[in-house]
Parts: structure tokens; C-alpha cells; sequence
């Protein structure tokens, strides 16, 4: 009876400091078997207080987050290496396209009725905003080029730009080629996905959208313009912006525009190797700089974390110690 | 007075330096070049190039590609390339022997068609290979 009132009166003065139950313990009749709160810490929503965060909910979420801190820095250094490997292939890859852009010219002014674009993304996701970019672009570029009489559509390379197109320009896009990067890119596979799209689709200019890789935090949109042989022929007879085409005598097949056919399906082809090759480094690089941030704000939230779980860890230890303390003394004044 | 000659390939450059002339294999015939060529873009078939380099002769089996010559620049743009001296004599000849009998048995046109360009490339990296055979 009077043990029961002393220790009534002490959970009173210690209300404040400690959580509701084990108030509620302290002032349960003594019959009733005292459920040692100190030896089960459950997971409740706590009352009051900081410290009265359970700790092995904090626990819990310490070790989510460092698995993930884990897994985003084997990605980055995948990706790093990765990088590297395609890297020295897009550097060389750019000495094939570029006697192309000398001799046919790179006009993005030119003025044709039927446009493609082809928009290359990535496949995979987590690499920062690449592909929102290229998608931004293509669709600024479509509505440039869309008018009562000049038409355009899409070809899209990759999953992540196939979805992100298919939201609301579906019904332009004429085709989309996916899971191109199963295989490392070589040149025989672009040469097929060009055949694809040559049988296709129609066009006066195509101009293929994509991620150059400048360095590895930047990479800048770029848009590089391919003719279509008839056009090619057209601007070079005119004189206008290819008239240096025609000082060059065209040999190798019965007409010129045979030859001239030719001659723009391998500069597309390689203009797409070199754009698939540059977007892919681009998108290793994202993904390595996104992976490294994700990383570091994964070791801040943990320092964050394992601050509040060593205060509700010292919390729950001074409970601890005025609970037995108290009912020590308790049992001390009624002795 | 030297020629600047450029062999490119989708994977890398393979040849980057001067030379004193080349014999190209075009889609109309073998075709000699020589310093102050006409400007002047071809087509090219699958066949063997022939380089003059100090008075010596060297081969490389072309893939099919294009070629741009402007003022003593020569840019070949292939689609492979292969040195004749990289080349395994053995191994061309077999290779050459067992695409001469995949063209005998070719069925339908569109096999025959494809075991013709195999053979072709197989020719021309024989030829590559030694030089004297096919002289």
C-alpha cells in the first residue's frame, strides 16, 4: 500500500522526464505483473521528445541506408570503368564521321519539308538528366519543324526515351529500337539499325539528337544533321551551302546519285555509331556522378542517424537507471 | 611531292602518313593515284589497295568504303581493313577454299549472293597475302 504510494508519488515528480508507459507502470497496483519495459524496446510511436525514439527503429534504418550507400558505390566505380572502356571507342569513332562533315557539310539550317529525328537515350535509368535533356530538345526541335507544310517525325533509340516520348507525342514516332546495349555497340549493329529505319521511313534531312561527351561532368546536347541523297544533289548543284561538292568529280557507280545514295547511308550510319558511342559515355559519366552524390547524402543521413540513435540509446539508459533507482529507494524508505 | 594518306575504320585510323602512290580497287576497276590527283570521291569495292612507300610495295584488304582525295589528302573510309603482312597465308588459303566451295553449294539467291561477297573477301585477303600469286 505504501510502497504502491511512494512509488505514485515518485512517477509523478519523474513524470516529465520519462515516456508515458513507463509512467503507467510505475503507477500500476503492485499485483499486477510489471512488464519490464527495459528489457523488450518495441517499436511505438513515441509521445514527446527526441529521445524517445526507439532505437531499433533507428537501427533499422542505419542499416538500409548503409546497404545503399554500398550498392550506389560499386555503381559508380562499374559505371567509372565502364566509362573508360568506351571512352578510347568514341574518341575513335569521331575520326570516321568527321572527313563526312568536311565534304557533305553539317547544315542544322538546311530547310526540308520531311524531318526525322532520331533521338538516342539510354536503357537503363539512374543516370541523372541525360535523358531528359535529349527528349527536351527533340521535342523543341519537333516543333520547330512541324508546320502546315513540313512534317516530322520520331525514331527513338533506347527504353528510357520510348517512354518518355510515348507520353504525349505517340502517335509521331514511327519507330523505336530498344535494348541496343545487351551486345557492346559496334558498327555492323548500327549498320542494321539503319537499314530498319531506311526501310522505313521517309526523309529529306534526318538529325540525330544525343548526349556528346565533353568531359565527365559535362555533357552537352548536341544535334548533328544528316541529308538525304536527293537533297545532297539538289544543294550541290545550286551552289548553296555544299557547292564544294561539286568541284569533286564522283566516280564508283553508273550515276552520280548512285554514288551520292551510297555515300549518305555510310555517313549516316557513322554519324549514328559516333552518336551512340558519345551518348553512352555520357550516360556512364551521369550515372557516375549521380551515384557519387547519392553516396555522400547516404553518409550524411547516416551521421544524422547515428546521432539521434546514440541520444534515444543514452535516453533509454537514464530511464533505465531512474526506474531502478527509484524503486530502490522506494523499497530503501519503506525499509 | 607526297600524298597524305588516311585509312579510317569504324574501330580506328589504321594508316596515317605520307605516301608516294596508291592503287585503289573501285566498283569501275583498279584506279592509280598519283601526287596533284583531281579532286574526287569514289566508292569502293571490296579489294586489295596497293601502297608505294619508298619505292616498296605494301598491300591491305579493303572492305568496301569510300575514298575522298582533295589536294594530295587521301581519305579512305572502310568498313575493315587488314594489313597484307598481318595476314596468314595458311589461313587465307584455307578460308579461301572453304568459301569457293560454300558458293558451289549455295542454294536460292540470296545465299548464292552472300557466299559471293564471302568470297570475295576472301579472295582479296588471299591476294593481300601474297602479293605474287595474283600478279
Amino acid at each position: 500500500m505504501a510502497s504502491s504510494a511512494t512509488l505514485r508519488r515518485e512517477a509523478r515528480r519523474l513524470g516529465s522526464l520519462t515516456s508515458s508507459w513507463t509512467v503507467q507502470t510505475l503507477t500500476r497496483p503492485c499485483q499486477s505483473p510489471l512488464p519490464s519495459p527495459w528489457l523488450q524496446q518495441t517499436e511505438e510511436v513515441p509521445s514527446f521528445g527526441v529521445r524517445a525514439i526507439s532505437t531499433q527503429i533507428v537501427r533499422n534504418r542505419m542499416k538500409s541506408i548503409k546497404s545503399i550507400q554500398k550498392i550506389t558505390k560499386a555503381m559508380k566505380m562499374v559505371a567509372s570503368s565502364k566509362l573508360r572502356a568506351i571512352q578510347t571507342k568514341a574518341e575513335n569513332s569521331r575520326g570516321l564521321w568527321q572527313p563526312f562533315t568536311a565534304l557533305l557539310g553539317d547544315v542544322p539550317g538546311i530547310d526540308v519539308k520531311k524531318n526525322v529525328f532520331v533521338t538516342v537515350t539510354s536503357d537503363k535509368g539512374l543516370c541523372g538528366g541525360i535523358n531528359s535533356t535529349s527528349v527536351k530538345i527533340s521535342k523543341a526541335l519537333f516543333k520547330m519543324a512541324s508546320s502546315p507544310e513540313k512534317e516530322a517525325r520520331y525514331v527513338v533509340l533506347g527504353e528510357k526515351g520510348k517512354a518518355l516520348l510515348q507520353r504525349d507525342s505517340k502517335k509521331h514516332i514511327s519507330l523505336s529500337i530498344t535494348e541496343t546495349q545487351k551486345n557492346p555497340l559496334n558498327f555492323t549493329q548500327v549498320s542494321m539499325i539503319v537499314d530498319e529505319i531506311l526501310k522505313n521511313v521517309e526523309y529529306d534531312a534526318i538529325r540525330v539528337c544525343f548526349n556528346k561527351f565533353q568531359s565527365i561532368v559535362s555533357f552537352m546536347p548536341t544535334m548533328s544533321t544528316v541529308l538525304s541523297p536527293e537533297v545532297v544533289e539538289k544543294e550541290s548543284e545550286m551552289g548553296g551551302k555544299l557547292g564544294e561538292l561539286d568541284s569533286y568529280e564522283i566516280e564508283g557507280a553508273e550515276t552520280k546519285g548512285e554514288v551520292l545514295q551510297n555515300l549518305t547511308e555510310f555517313h549516316f550510319v557513322c554519324a549514328l555509331f559516333n552518336a551512340c558511342l558519345e551518348n553512352a559515355c555520357s550516360e556512364q559519366g551521369a550515372r557516375m556522378s549521380a551515384m557519387d552524390s547519392s553516396s555522400r547524402n547516404a553518409g550524411e543521413m547516416l551521421d544524422k542517424l547515428t546521432l539521434s540513435y546514440n541520444r534515444s540509446r543514452q535516453a533509454s539508459i537514464t530511464t533505465e537507471l531512474i526506474e531502478i533507482i527509484s524503486g530502490a529507494s522506494a523499497l530503501q524508505a519503506k525499509a | 611531292m607526297n600524298l597524305n594518306l588516311h585509312v579510317v575504320t569504324p574501330n580506328r585510323v589504321v594508316w596515317d602518313s605520307e605516301v608516294q602512290e596508291i592503287i585503289l580497287a573501285t566498283n569501275n576497276g583498279q584506279m592509280g593515284v598519283l601526287p596533284n590527283h583531281t579532286a574526287l570521291v569514289t566508292a569502293l569495292d571490296i579489294g586489295v589497295m596497293k601502297i608505294r612507300l619508298n619505292a616498296q610495295w605494301s598491300t591491305m584488304a579493303l572492305m568496301g568504303g569510300f575514298a575522298m582525295i582533295d589536294n594530295n589528302e587521301i581519305t579512305l573510309l572502310v568498313n575493315n581493313v587488314e594489313r597484307g603482312i598481318d595476314i596468314d597465308l595458311q589461313e587465307a588459303r584455307e578460308s579461301f577454299r572453304l568459301a569457293a566451295t560454300d558458293r558451289a553449294r549455295a542454294e536460292g539467291k540470296r545465299q548464292a549472293i552472300e557466299a559471293d561477297v564471302a568470297l570475295k573477301r576472301a579472295r582479296t585477303r588471299l591476294e593481300a597475302a601474297d602479293a605474287l600469286l595474283f600478279r
